[in-house]
């Protein structure tokens, strides 16, 4: 921008006032150092465009303002030509040797009278990439046959505005030799304490490598890419100390580059991002971190502004921007370590940062405060790193801290690590212990289930049981209720009926009396059996003797029957099934009136007690035999209903229920003995 | 005069049928009593009544044995007399044969009688006792004849199988055939609903009854039953559900 402002034109030095004499000087053997000022004509080149063939053609005048002797911020970029004239009076070829400083480039250019200006050396410290030797170059021979005068112009461009010492001095070759252990000795002082410095950052950044190998941790990393731009920025400081050795000679602008660069990459970008990770501010103080980041953020952009602006040249405005950022952020700085510190007081890795940072903070403020007074204040900005005791001292201090505190930290890292390990091996133990507890819950449920399951089957099992039963008891209630039909047989009770009819129209009262009452008694009592499983034997004993006495009555005595009890039985007591004998005494009683050779139907009921635990009863007739009876069946099949089969499957059904075993057997008489005829019936009912 | 057997095995039953004849139809001359199926056919042959009373079962057959050994050679008229059975009883009206149930009522066997006197009386030919042997001796519905007399009182003799369905006109039944006849009944519609019930017949509303097995199937909205000879009914709405679980049943 500078530049910019600059005008076009070629302007000269304010002091013109005269033109520079010719020196003339003897050749010397003594030691002989000849400040040339006032034989130096120089001309200063705002514009840059000056070539070598325009500048003889100028006027060159004494100009005692653009020489110092300390280094100067000449706020500006300085590029002047200087002429010197030098007469050689003597017999022998005089060599001389001219040094005005160390500068950016420097041009060198010999001319003989009446001749044009030839370029004889050039070098500068942007320009010479030689080794330790280079340094010669800064004295430019001049060498003069006798009895000649010869003129030298020597171009100097000083990009940067600081400018080293400026200063015209002839040597002879000895004077110079002298000039150059002055210098070697001068600049060693400081290049050892640089190289001492490198050597102890190069161990701290083997120990941080070494650590971040054995612990990848990001805090050592950032530790050990800030201590290597570090290890740089020194090494590139050596490039400038004339005649010392150095590492980068061969790239004459990489010392530039990571000047200012270098400081805002170690001193900001990485300190920020190393405290970020160190700090772990991200789960502790995550305003900070975020603080933090975009300020490296910020940082990183700045330095790849710096770094473009020195490929343009602009060598001040890095500064400028270094100073903004340098005081910019020396309160906010100040006011992050404090909030730092109260933040996180117990925290002794918080102390470890802080003391360090501290260290380096004061460190640099204290160099700097060294380089305000020869450089002035913008000056000194670009020297706030320069490798004074202070701030060496300050960073190796701060280094170390640092070292302690990741140390520490890899001792809180360890312990962490113990403890979790401790905590796993609780909570495997722990859950082991649960494992064992749920197995044990596990087989509780498992063998509770099984219970349960064994539960549900026998409930179903009995569930089943009960809706057989019930299933049962409906087959049963319906096979009563045929029962019931079967046994009373409507014919029955209708021919009753009619006969009883017929009494009163005979006017035979008390028979139809004795006949109504006989025949209620006896569906009183089938209403009253039918709801019954059980009766005595008593009771059915009653129950047949009044059916049969009515049936006889029907059939004008053309049939006779008998009931035998064993006198052994007590009938009060012993239980038969309800209406199982009626359907076969009624059978019997039909059978018995169709047998064409047998007048009178004879009917037997007898009870024997067998066994102590059976009954049997029997029930015969003289009828015609069930084998003929059904032969001679004389309703069409689909016709026909069976009180028997229906008595059958009671039986059947209360031997299910009851698990019991009646047995019924059918016997044709005539079967079994031809002469014979008739049918009996063989009820055998275990009792129960 | 007319003359009667009366075969009953039961005295009782054959007494009151006397006592009650003699009282109240004097003009009824009882020629001879039976006790089974052979006395009764002999009786029979040896009398040749004009009016036989005869019980359902006997000891060595039936009534229906009675009739079919003796209809061919002689005709006479008959009264069934018995105390209970359902199976017969449907059987026995459909071929509008004359039946008392026990005990027996004054009204019923006057009645019967009446009803018969006068068939003798006018002598017309009937088929009513084959119908009924042919019903008797039949398994299924669908085989059964039913005897309806028309309003010219002459006596047509129908398959269950062939009546589409009957509706009321004017209180009387009309019969409606596969064949297309329509046959004007001279009973109430109201017997001829008493007589099928029980039957696979089925009221559809208030004055049709229709064969369920003559439906071919239900109108979309099943108002309508469509029978299979493509005339359509309707259906009353209380008698839709009912209606669907008999056809069911059929089907």
């Amino acid at each position: 921008m500078l530049l910019c402002c600059c005008t076009a034109a070629i302007t000269f030095a304010t002091n013109r006032s005269e033109l520079p004499d010719t020196l003339t000087i003897e050749p010397s053997a003594a030691p002989v150092a000849i400040d040339l000022r006032p034989y130096v004509g120089s001309i200063e080149d705002a514009t840059g465009r000056l070539t070598i063939d325009a500048a003889t053609q100028l006027p060159f005048y004494l100009n005692s303002q653009l020489f110092h002797a300390a280094p100067r911020n000449n706020s500006k970029p300085n590029n002047c030509w200087i002429k010197l004239n030098i007469k050689n009076p003597g017999s022998t070829n005089a060599s001389w040797l001219l040094f005005t400083g160390w500068h950016d480039f420097m041009y060198w250019y010999e001319q003989d009278p009446g001749k044009a200006p030839s370029l004889l050396v050039q070098t500068g410290l942007m320009l010479d990439r030689g080794g330790v030797e280079r340094w010669n170059n800064y004295a430019f021979v001049a060498d003069i046959p006798a009895h000649h005068t010869r003129t030298f112009y020597l171009h100097i461009i000083n990009k940067s505005f600081n400018e080293n010492p400026f200063e015209p001095t002839l040597y002879n070759s000895s004077a110079f030799v002298k000039f150059q252990n002055a210098q070697v000795e001068g600049y060693r002082r400081e290049s050892v304490v640089i190289l001492v410095l490198l050597g102890m950052l190069l161990v701290i950044l083997g120990i941080s490598i070494i650590n971040y190998i054995q612990l990848p941790d990001r805090s050592y990393l950032y530790f050990a890419i800030y201590v290597l731009g570090l290890i740089l920025f020194f090494a590139l400081r050596l490039e400038s100390k004339p005649y010392q050795l150095s590492f980068f000679h061969r790239w004459p602008m990489l010392k530039y580059y990571w000047d200012i660069p270098g400081l805002l990459f170690c001193f900001y970008l990485m300190y920020l991002l190393f405290g970020n990770a160190f700090l772990n501010l991200k789960e502790r103080y995550p305003f900070m971190e975020r603080v933090f980041t975009w300020v490296a953020a910020v940082v990183g952009g700045l330095i790849l502004i710096c770094i473009y602006l020195i490929a343009a040249e602009q060598y001040h405005l890095p500064t400028i921007i270094y100073g903004y950022v340098y005081f910019g952020t020396l309160v906010p700085l100040l006011a992050i370590f404090i909030a730092l510190a109260r933040r996180s007081q117990h925290h002794p890795l918080v102390k470890f940062f802080l003391f360090g940072s501290v260290c380096l903070y004061l460190a640099c403020l204290g160099s700097f405060l060294i380089h305000v007074r020869p450089l002035g204040l913008v000056g000194a900005l670009g020297e706030l790193s320069a490798p004074t005791i202070l701030l060496i001292g300050g960073i190796l201090l701060q280094a170390f801290f640092v070292l302690a505190g990741l140390s520490y930290r890899n001792k809180l890292v360890h312990m962490e690590r113990t403890r979790t390990q401790e905590m796993l091996i609780k909570q495997l133990n722990k859950n082991k212990e649960l494992q064992r507890k749920l197995n044990e819950q596990l087989e509780e449920l498992v063998k509770e289930q099984t219970t349960e399951i064994l539960r549900k089957k026998q409930e179903l099992e009995e569930q089943r049981k009960i809706q057989l039963e019930t299933e049962y008891v409906k087959k049963l209630t319906e096979i009563e209720l045929k029962a019931i039909r079967a046994q009373i047989n409507p014919h029955f009770i209708f021919n009753c009926l009619n006969s009883i009819q017929l009494f009163v129209m005979q006017r035979d009262f008390e028979f139809a009396q004795k006949y109504l009452s006989d025949f209620s008694f006896l569906i009183r009592k089938t209403l009253d059996f039918s709801r019954r499983n059980f009766i005595s034997l008593a009771d059915e004993i009653t129950y047949l003797n009044t059916y049969l006495g009515l049936e006889r009555m029907r059939f004008e005595n053309r049939m006779e029957y008998e009931v035998i009890v064993d006198p052994e039985i007590a009938t009060a007591e012993l239980e038969i099934p309800a209406m199982l004998l009626q359907p076969y005494v009624e059978n019997a009683v039909k059978h018995g009136m169709t047998n064409p050779r047998q007048t009178l139907g004879k009917l037997s009921i007898r009870f024997t007690q067998i066994e102590p635990d059976m009954l049997e009863c029997i029930v015969e007739d003289n009828g015609i035999g069930i084998t003929r009876a059904r032969a001679l069946r004389s309703l069409p099949k689909h016709h026909q209903s069976s009180g028997m089969e229906i008595s059958q499957n009671r039986a059947d059904l209360l031997n299910k229920m009851y698990n019991t075993e009646i047995q019924i057997e059918v016997i044709d008489k005539s079967v079994e003995q031809e002469c014979n005829s008739g049918t009996l019936i063989r009820i055998l009912i275990p009792q129960l | 005069m007319v003359k009667a057997v009366i075969i009953d095995d039961e005295r009782n039953s054959r007494d009151i049928i006397a006592l009650m004849l003699e009282k109240y139809c004097p003009f009824v001359e009882i020629a001879a009593m039976a006790t089974d199926c052979a006395d009764g056919i002999a009786r029979i042959r040896e009398h040749r009544p004009q009016l036989v009373f005869l019980d359902l079962e006997m000891p060595d057959g039936t009534g229906f044995d009675i009739l079919a050994a003796t209809q061919a050679e002689l005709s006479f008229e008959a009264i069934f007399v018995t105390a209970f059975e359902k199976k017969f009883l449907q059987i026995i009206r459909l071929s509008e044969v004359e039946l008392i149930l026990k005990p027996v009522d004054k009204e019923s066997l006057l009645q019967a009688v009446g009803t018969v006197v006068r068939r003798v009386e006018e002598k017309v030919v009937t088929r009513r006792y084959q119908v009924l042997m042919e019903n008797f001796n039949s398994q299924q519905h669908h085989h059964w004849q039913v005897i309806i007399a028309d309003k010219d009182n002459q006596e047509q003799v129908i398959f269950l199988g062939e009546i589409e369905f009957f509706e009321s006109a004017d209180d009387q039944a009309v019969f409606y055939l596969r064949d297309g006849r329509a046959v004007a009944a001279a009973g109430s519609f109201r017997y001829y609903l008493e007589l099928f019930s029980g039957l696979r017949f089925y009221q559809l509303n208030n004055t049709q009854i229709v064969r369920l097995s003559a439906v071919a199937r239900l109108s979309g909205d099943g108002a309508r039953a469509v029978l299979q000879n493509g005339q359509t009914l309707d259906i009353s709405e209380r008698r839709k559900k009912e209606l669907l679980t008999r056809l069911h049943g059929e089907h």
